[in-house]
C-alpha cells in the first residue's frame, strides 16, 4: 500500500510541475506588465503606466483596429457559411454525410504553412497579391471548421418541434429562422463567434503570410516589436491579449464546453 | 434528398473548393515552374525545384532530416509530459478539474506571439531563469535557452503537449473503472493493472494525439522563426523564407509538396508501428 500512495503522490507532483510550466510564461508576462520597475524583482507596487503606453502607441492601435475589423468580419462570414451547413448536417440524413463532414473540417487538418502558402500563391497569380481579400479569406477558412463544430453541437440539443410548431401556425421559413431557430441557438452562436474571433485575433502564421503592407494585424505587429525590444510595453500589450483570450475562454466554456471544440 | 441537402451545404463547400482545393492544386502546378533571373516565374514543366532540394545533401541533412528529428523529439517529450497529466486529470472532478483543464487549454487559445514573449522574458540571457540560477550558484555563466534549438523544442512542447493531454483524456475516460478494479481484485498490483489494462487502452488516444502533434511540429515555421537561429532551418521556415523573402514561389511550392509527402510517409510508418503495438498488447492481455 505504501507504493500505491507514492505513485499517486508522484503523479500529483508531476502534474503540478507541468501546470507550472504551462502557466509560467503567462504569469511572468502579467507580472512584468504591472511591475513599476520593469524587469527588476521583486515588484514594489502596481503600475498601469505600461498599459497606458501600449494602449496609446500608434503602431499597436493601428494593429488593433486591423485585427478587430478582420476578426469581426471573418467570424461573421465563417458563421454565416457554417450555419446552413450545420443545419443540413444535423437535420438531414444523406449518403456521404460523413465524407461531407470530414471535407468541411479539412482546413483543421492542413498545416497552416501549406494552406497560407497556397492562398498566397493563388492570389498572387490572380492579381490580388497585395489586397485585404487574401487575409480575410485565410482567416474565414481557418475559423470556419470551429464555427461548424460549435453550431452542430448546439443544434443537436435543439428540439425541431419548436420549428414545426412555428411553421404550423403559418410562419414562413425566414420568419421561423429569425424568431425561433436563431434565438434558441443564441448561446451556441455567441460562443461560436467568440471562438472564431479570438482565433482570428490571436492568429500569427496565416497573417504573416497574407497581410498586405499597411494592414498589419496586432500579433504580427507585436512580433516585429519584440524582435528588437522586449520591454514592459510589449508585456502590457501581451497581457491585454491574455486577458481578452481568458474572457473568450470563459464565454466559450460556459456555452459550448471548451474541451469539445478545441481538440483537433 | 439531394435537392434539399445541397443548397445549404453549397456555400461552405464552394468556399473550400475555391479557396482550399484549387490553391493546393495550384501549389503542385507551381512547383514545376521555373524562376528566371531569380525574379520572374515562367510556366514550365521541370523537376529542377525538386532536384535542387532532394539532390542537395545540405538541404537533406539540415532541413528535411533536421525537421524530422526535431518534430520527433518534441513530440516524444510532449507525450512524456502529457501522459501523467492526462492520467491525473482523469481522476479529478469539480473545481480542480475545471482549473486544470483551463490551464491545459490556455496555450491553445492565447496567441503564439504572446506566449513567446513570456518565454523570452524567462529564458533570455539576462532573463529570470538565468538570474535565478546564477543567484543560487547553480551555474555562473548565463546559459543560452532561446534563439537556438532548445528554444524551438521548448516552444513546440509547450504548444504540443495540450493536444496530447486532450486526446489521451478521450481514451482514458472511455475505460471502465470496473476493468481496473477487476484486475486489482484478482491480485494485480496497481502498476500491473496500469501497464496491462489502462496503458494499452490509451493507445488509440495517444496515436490520435501523436498524429496531430507530429504534423504540427513538422510543419512549424512560426516557432523557429521567432525563437530559432540560423541552425534551426526547419522545412516550414525554409518555405516561408523562400516564398516571402526570396520570392521564389516555385521552390517554395516544391518544398511544400515534399513536406506533405514526407509527413504522410512518416504518419503511415507510425500507423503501422502503432497497429503492431496495439495488437501485441491485446494478445498479451488474452
Amino acid at each position: 500500500m505504501m507504493r500505491f500512495d507514492f505513485g499517486a503522490l508522484a503523479l500529483r507532483g508531476f502534474t503540478a510541475l507541468m501546470m507550472l510550466f504551462l502557466i509560467f510564461p503567462i504569469g511572468v508576462t502579467l507580472l512584468v506588465s504591472l511591475n513599476p520597475r520593469e524587469f527588476v524583482l521583486p515588484p514594489t507596487g502596481i503600475t498601469f503606466e505600461w498599459f497606458r503606453a501600449a494602449w496609446t502607441s500608434e503602431t499597436f492601435l493601428r494593429g488593433m483596429s486591423v485585427s478587430l475589423v478582420l476578426g469581426v468580419c471573418a467570424s461573421l462570414i465563417a458563421n454565416a457559411l457554417a450555419l446552413p451547413a450545420a443545419m443540413a448536417l444535423v437535420r438531414c440524413d444523406f449518403r456521404g454525410k460523413a465524407a461531407v463532414n470530414l471535407l468541411l473540417m479539412s482546413p483543421m487538418l492542413i498545416p497552416t504553412t501549406i494552406f497560407s502558402l497556397a492562398l498566397y500563391i493563388y492570389f498572387v497569380r490572380l492579381g490580388y497579391g497585395s489586397g485585404l481579400l487574401p487575409l480575410l479569406v485565410g482567416h474565414v477558412i481557418h475559423v470556419m471548421p470551429y464555427a461548424l463544430r460549435i453550431q452542430t453541437a448546439s443544434l443537436h440539443r435543439f428540439d425541431p418541434s419548436f420549428e414545426e410548431a412555428a411553421r404550423n401556425v403559418g410562419a414562413g421559413r425566414l420568419r421561423t429562422l429569425v424568431s425561433i431557430t436563431l434565438p434558441v441557438m443564441r448561446t451556441g452562436l455567441v460562443s461560436s463567434f467568440a471562438l472564431c474571433f479570438i482565433l482570428s485575433w490571436n492568429d500569427f502564421p496565416i497573417s504573416v503570410f497574407l497581410a498586405p503592407p499597411g494592414w498589419t494585424p496586432l500579433p504580427v505587429e507585436l512580433f516585429s516589436y519584440i524582435k528588437f525590444q522586449y520591454d514592459a510595453v510589449a508585456a502590457a500589450l501581451a497581457s491585454s491579449l491574455i486577458v481578452l483570450s481568458a474572457v473568450a475562454m470563459v464565454l466559450i466554456d460556459r456555452f459550448a464546453g471548451l474541451r469539445r471544440v478545441m481538440r483537433s | 434528398m439531394l435537392r434539399r441537402v445541397l443548397p445549404p451545404l453549397l456555400p461552405a463547400l464552394l468556399a473550400l473548393l475555391i479557396f482550399v482545393a484549387l490553391p493546393m492544386l495550384w501549389v503542385v502546378r507551381t512547383s514545376f515552374n521555373e524562376l528566371v533571373d531569380g525574379a520572374y516565374m515562367v510556366e514550365a514543366l521541370s523537376l529542377d525545384n525538386y532536384t535542387r532540394f532532394l539532390g542537395n545533401p545540405w538541404y537533406l541533412v539540415n532541413t528535411l532530416w533536421f525537421s524530422v528529428r526535431i518534430a520527433l523529439l518534441a513530440t516524444a517529450i510532449s507525450v512524456i509530459c502529457a501522459y501523467p497529466v492526462a492520467l491525473y486529470i482523469a481522476g479529478t472532478r469539480g473545481l480542480l478539474r475545471n482549473v486544470l483543464m483551463s490551464l491545459v487549454m490556455a496555450p491553445l487559445l492565447i496567441g503564439l506571439v504572446t506566449l513567446v514573449y513570456g518565454w523570452i522574458v524567462i529564458f533570455r540571457g539576462g532573463g529570470l531563469l538565468n538570474s535565478l540560477m546564477i543567484a543560487l550558484h547553480v551555474y555562473d555563466e548565463p546559459v543560452r535557452y532561446m534563439w537556438n534549438i532548445k528554444g524551438v523544442v521548448i516552444l513546440l512542447v509547450y504548444i504540443g503537449a495540450p493536444y496530447i493531454v486532450l486526446s489521451l483524456l478521450d481514451s482514458i475516460e472511455k475505460i471502465s473503472p470496473y476493468l481496473v478494479e477487476a484486475a486489482r481484485n484478482v491480485g494485480a498490483s496497481r502498476w500491473t493493472a496500469f501497464w496491462k489494462i489502462v496503458f494499452p487502452l490509451t493507445m488509440p488516444g495517444l496515436y490520435a494525439g501523436l498524429v496531430i502533434v507530429f504534423s504540427l511540429n513538422f510543419a512549424a515555421f512560426a516557432v523557429p522563426l521567432m525563437v530559432g537561429d540560423s541552425k534551426t532551418q526547419m522545412i516550414g521556415l525554409v518555405i516561408y523564407r523562400e516564398a516571402l523573402l526570396n520570392n521564389d514561389l516555385p521552390f517554395a511550392s516544391a518544398l511544400s509538396v515534399i513536406m506533405v509527402a514526407a509527413n504522410t510517409l512518416i504518419l503511415l510508418g507510425m500507423g503501422a508501428l502503432f497497429g503492431r503495438l496495439i495488437l501485441n498488447k491485446l494478445e498479451v492481455k488474452q
